[in-house]
């Protein structure tokens, strides 16, 4: 109690707030930004090596083959995301169908999975891969599509949560008024609500779009299973899965060929921020031209069923049938053992995911507010700028970067911390996204109150806003929670450390699928008791306060 | 021949009633406004003639014809919302012409009409501006332009100057009802204000819990309502709790105060013995050198005359007006009161009490 009362007494005085927020800010660019994309400026110091591996054509052709896959991939998944998402989204907000609420829930699922389990469960589901026994539908053998359906699983539910958080904010009267005026329905909603649309699809294209581009654990699991995983040109890469399976070959110097492929990828994902967000800025729906009876006709009570139906069988048929066909896989024979082995995994991954989360909710906060509350300054847009940076940079990039910038300054033995350093990159993002979103939510006005009532910024944080943006800031720890506990790539770029995704690799590799498919369902149920018990402890502290 | 008519509709959402049995009949051209406290079902019925919503029971015709079952865009009827809905990605000339451009005008068609009806509100020197560049008084008159230009002859206003300055608020409503009597518009207008009701409008329909309470033109309502909600809710007025003592052979009815102080009401509508409530605006409340004793509690100044608050004998609170610049009493001081007994009406006193009976929500 008397250190809380300190701290308030301390937070009196502006400098002490300026000096505060001077550290977060310090501690967020030494720690995340600049280690991010240190891989780039270490280009100089390994150009021989460099060299080397662009006179290699064979080599390169591979490589420019993965970026080119990663691509094209994060591309294509994404446009499919919001031409599905986008009737998804509707449904869920606008229409007050009995089984939403449970449809709610279960399209947050595939974020609770971790990617390795959902990698396993989507190649058993839609291939028919060896040595193991259940029966897929066997209906895909080519590695780019099947890359494809794992990754609309996992960017799915974001842009869907995407989407229909901005059409929630939008005023339903819009609409009315536009209809009120003589428009259909569906020409209501194209020159209507689609239009007003825009910010949020440049967030959600964004955000699939480097989910998609990140991913690795998964991706290589299906690659790996699928026999593509081989160095010469029957093989087939995406970005990250390359940087993996290179890193994996017990060879003496990979690192020039790392820092050349996480080099393109960063600097390639900048580029891609950027001109997705200048496109999607400018671009207009062009049609002005409406079509009454067109539109008419597509307003019907029929057509409108008929999507939603679609929307629904989409969602059963291409994501939540294939992340939970993995379950089928215990019903097999097979052994398991290594429950030692496991847990030690498991270990290392909460560990890892709860130091990660505690940095991001201590250290976010402070910049979550700056940005939330001096919207318009310079310095605020270029924070906000800045903690999207880790955020579209491939995470197994991010590793390689990460091992070289803490390697040069004699940390490399340390693996365990280099390896949160490196899941802090990606985690803080998600939190402190969220909160400024939640904090921009909230009127100034109720701590400029509580302050004139005699609180203390401290106190005025902690009574008044804090207990407002509580729900965003526990949805945003829970976010970057999971999200460590399921990542695999940054973890196997930066260091040694046995997670449970690189775990659950390993087993893939060594082709013990029973092993790997127990130690899933082991990590997905771990997951979901823990989202759920934190789930009542929120709705338990809901009630003080 | 009547424009809207209203057939007993009834809308309940759930296990709450908004409206129930309503009958109403708009007449072509009129301006009416629909008063009422907030909740009392004054905007679902705006918005079942215009085809957001669709009642639970009953038919609504328009022109004749019953419409109950046309969806909005098909029913020509349009709508302001109380926080205006401009397009915000579409500047005014997209904005008002985009009644004309989904019913497929060519491109220079729709700019004509945008361009009259802008003029009509006289904002045409601004047609390239967004929704977000204006004062919200100019932002709803665009909307009105823009619910006008899509060739409705009915409109809804859904509180349509209730975000606005007073200032502006008072402008604006005059500029309205000018602008759709040039045109022969039907207009409902919705408002909480009942000075702005009783300033506009042909005629005011007073809601209450969902029912209509009273119809009539605002001097009808005002000089002589048929309710007690009616007299309290528009307009001020004295409320007394009294019995009537006698019925006098001048047709004055007169009515003992709970002190024993006795004053009369023109017209004999009740019996001897009868408990009634008198109802006197503090307009027609004077002094004189008898009549109902009172102290004086409070004067307020009220930006153009004196509002003089006082106690009667009988612990009756009744209030006078007197204009500004005469001298006003202290409080302490005793005063007469007289009432103007043609301008002053009595009502049957409610069984379930006064405060019950006038209870806004």
């Amino acid at each position: 109690m008397s250190l809380i009362k300190t701290v308030d007494e301390i937070s009196s005085n502006p400098r002490n707030r300026k000096a505060w927020l001077a550290l977060a800010c310090v501690i967020f660019a030494v720690i995340i930004v600049i280690p991010a994309v240190y891989v780039i400026f270490s280009i100089p110091s390994n150009w021989s090596g460099i060299q080397d591996v662009l006179s290699d054509s064979a080599m390169m052709s591979i490589i420019w083959g993965a970026i080119w896959n990663s691509f094209s991939l994060a591309f294509i998944v994404t446009i499919i995301d919001i031409i599905v998402g986008l009737p998804m989204a509707w449904m869920l907000v606008r229409k007050s169908y009995r089984f939403g609420k449970y449809l709610d829930t279960f399209i947050d699922m595939p974020l609770a999975f971790p990617t390795v389990a959902l990698g396993f469960s989507v190649i058993v589901f839609w291939g028919c891969p060896e040595g193991i026994t259940v029966p897929g539908t066997g209906l895909v053998v080519d590695p780019y599509l099947m890359v494809i359906l794992l990754h609309i699983i996992f960017t799915y539910p974001y842009m869907v949560r995407c989407l229909s958080g901005i059409l929630e904010q939008i005023d339903t009267n819009y609409e009315t008024a536009a209809m009120t005026l003589g428009a259909s329905k569906w020409t209501a909603v194209r020159t209507i609500t689609l239009p007003l649309f825009r910010a949020g699809l440049v967030t959600g294209f964004i955000l699939c779009f480097a989910r998609s581009l990140s991913e690795t654990g998964g991706t290589y699991i299906v690659l790996r299973m699928m026999g593509a995983t081989t160095l010469d040109v029957t093989g087939f890469f995406t970005g990250p899965t390359l940087i993996s399976t290179i890193k994996d070959i017990p060879e003496t110097d990979s690192m020039p060929v790392l820092i050349l492929i996480s080099s393109l990828l960063i600097v390639f994902a900048l580029l891609m921020l950027f001109v997705a967000k200048a496109v999607m800025t400018r671009l207009r729906i062009p049609w002005r031209k409406v079509w009454p009876q067109f539109g008419r006709r597509v307003s019907g009570r029929k057509v409108a069923g008929t999507k939603d139906v679609l929307a629904f069988l989409f969602a059963l048929i291409f994501v939540l049938l294939p992340s939970f066909y993995i379950f089928v896989c215990l019903g097999t024979e097979g052994t398991y053992s290594d429950y030692g082995g496991f847990l030690g995994a498991v270990g290392a991954s909460f560990l890892v995911a709860g130091a990660a989360t505690v940095f991001d909710v201590i250290f976010g906060v402070p910049v979550a507010m700056y940005i939330a509350r001096n919207r318009g300054t310079k310095r605020a847009e270029l924070l906000d700028n800045l903690v999207n940076v880790p955020l579209i940079i491939p995470t197994t990039a991010l590793g390689v970067s990460l091992g070289l910038f803490w390697g040069q300054l004699g940390l490399s033995s340390m693996g365990m911390l280099l390896v949160i350093f490196g899941h802090i990159s990606f985690t803080y993002p998600l939190l402190v996204r969220n909160l400024v979103g939640a904090i921009e939510e909230v009127d100034p006005s109720y701590e400029e109150i509580a302050r004139t009532l005699g609180a203390k910024p401290f106190q005025a944080f902690r009574k008044v806003l804090l207990p407002m943006v509580k729900s965003s800031l526990l949805a945003g720890a829970v976010l970057a929670f999971t999200r460590s506990l399921g990542e695999t790539g940054a973890t196997q770029a930066i260091a040694d450390v046995s997670t449970v995704p690189i775990y659950i690799v390993d087993l893939i590799n060594a082709n013990d699928y029973f092993g790997a498919a127990v130690s899933s369902v082991m990590l997905i149920a771990i997951c979901f008791v823990f989202m759920f018990g934190l789930r009542i402890v929120i709705s338990r502290m809901g009630g003080k306060d | 021949m009547p424009k809207i008519k209203l057939e007993h509709v009834v809308m309940r959402f759930g296990t709450v009633t908004a409206a129930r049995d309503i009958n109403v009949t708009i007449n072509s051209g009129e301006y009416v406004t629909i008063l009422g406290p907030s909740g009392c079902g004054k905007t679902t019925l705006i918005k079942m003639i215009s085809g957001i919503l669709h009642p639970t029971e009953g038919r609504v015709l328009i022109d004749g014809a019953d419409v109950t079952d046309v969806p909005i865009e098909d029913r020509d009827v349009g709508y302001v919302f109380q926080n205006i809905a401009l397009f915000p990605h579409m500047d005014l000339k997209d904005n008002v012409g985009y009644g004309p451009r989904v019913r497929d005008m060519s491109r220079e068609e729709t700019d004509a009409v945008a361009e009259e009806y802008l003029s009509l509100v006289r904002m045409l020197d601004r047609s390239g501006y967004l929704p977000s560049e204006l004062s919200g008084g100019e932002q709803q008159k665009v909307a009105i332009a823009r619910a006008l230009a899509s060739g409705s002859k009915v409109i809804m206003l859904d509180e349509p100057l209730s975000a606005l300055d007073a200032r502006v608020r008072v402008e604006l409503r005059y500029d309205i009802r000018r602008l759709v009597k040039k045109l022969g518009i039907t207009v409902l207008h919705v408002t909480h204000d009942q000075e702005e009701a009783m300033s506009v409008s042909d005629r005011i329909i007073l809601m209450r819990k969902g029912t209509i309470h009273e119809t009539g033109t605002p001097l009808e309502i005002y000089r002589d309502p048929k309710s007690i909600f009616a007299a309290y809710f528009i307009g001020e007025t004295n409320l007394i709790e009294c019995t009537v003592v006698k019925r006098t052979k001048k047709g004055n009815t007169q009515v003992v105060l709970r002190d024993g102080s006795v004053t009369r009401v023109a017209g004999i509508r009740f019996e001897v013995g009868d408990p009634v409530v008198l109802s006197v605006r503090p307009e027609h409340v004077y002094t004189a050198n008898d009549g109902i004793r009172a102290v004086v509690r409070d004067v307020v100044f009220m930006g153009t005359y004196w509002r003089v608050r006082t106690e009667a004998d009988s612990q009756d609170l009744i209030d006078y007006n007197i204009s500004a610049d005469t001298d006003t009493p202290s409080k302490g001081d005793v005063v007469y009161l007289v009432f103007n007994k043609k301008a002053a009406r009595l009502f049957a006193r409610p069984i379930q009490g006064l405060q019950e009976e006038i209870v806004l929500e």
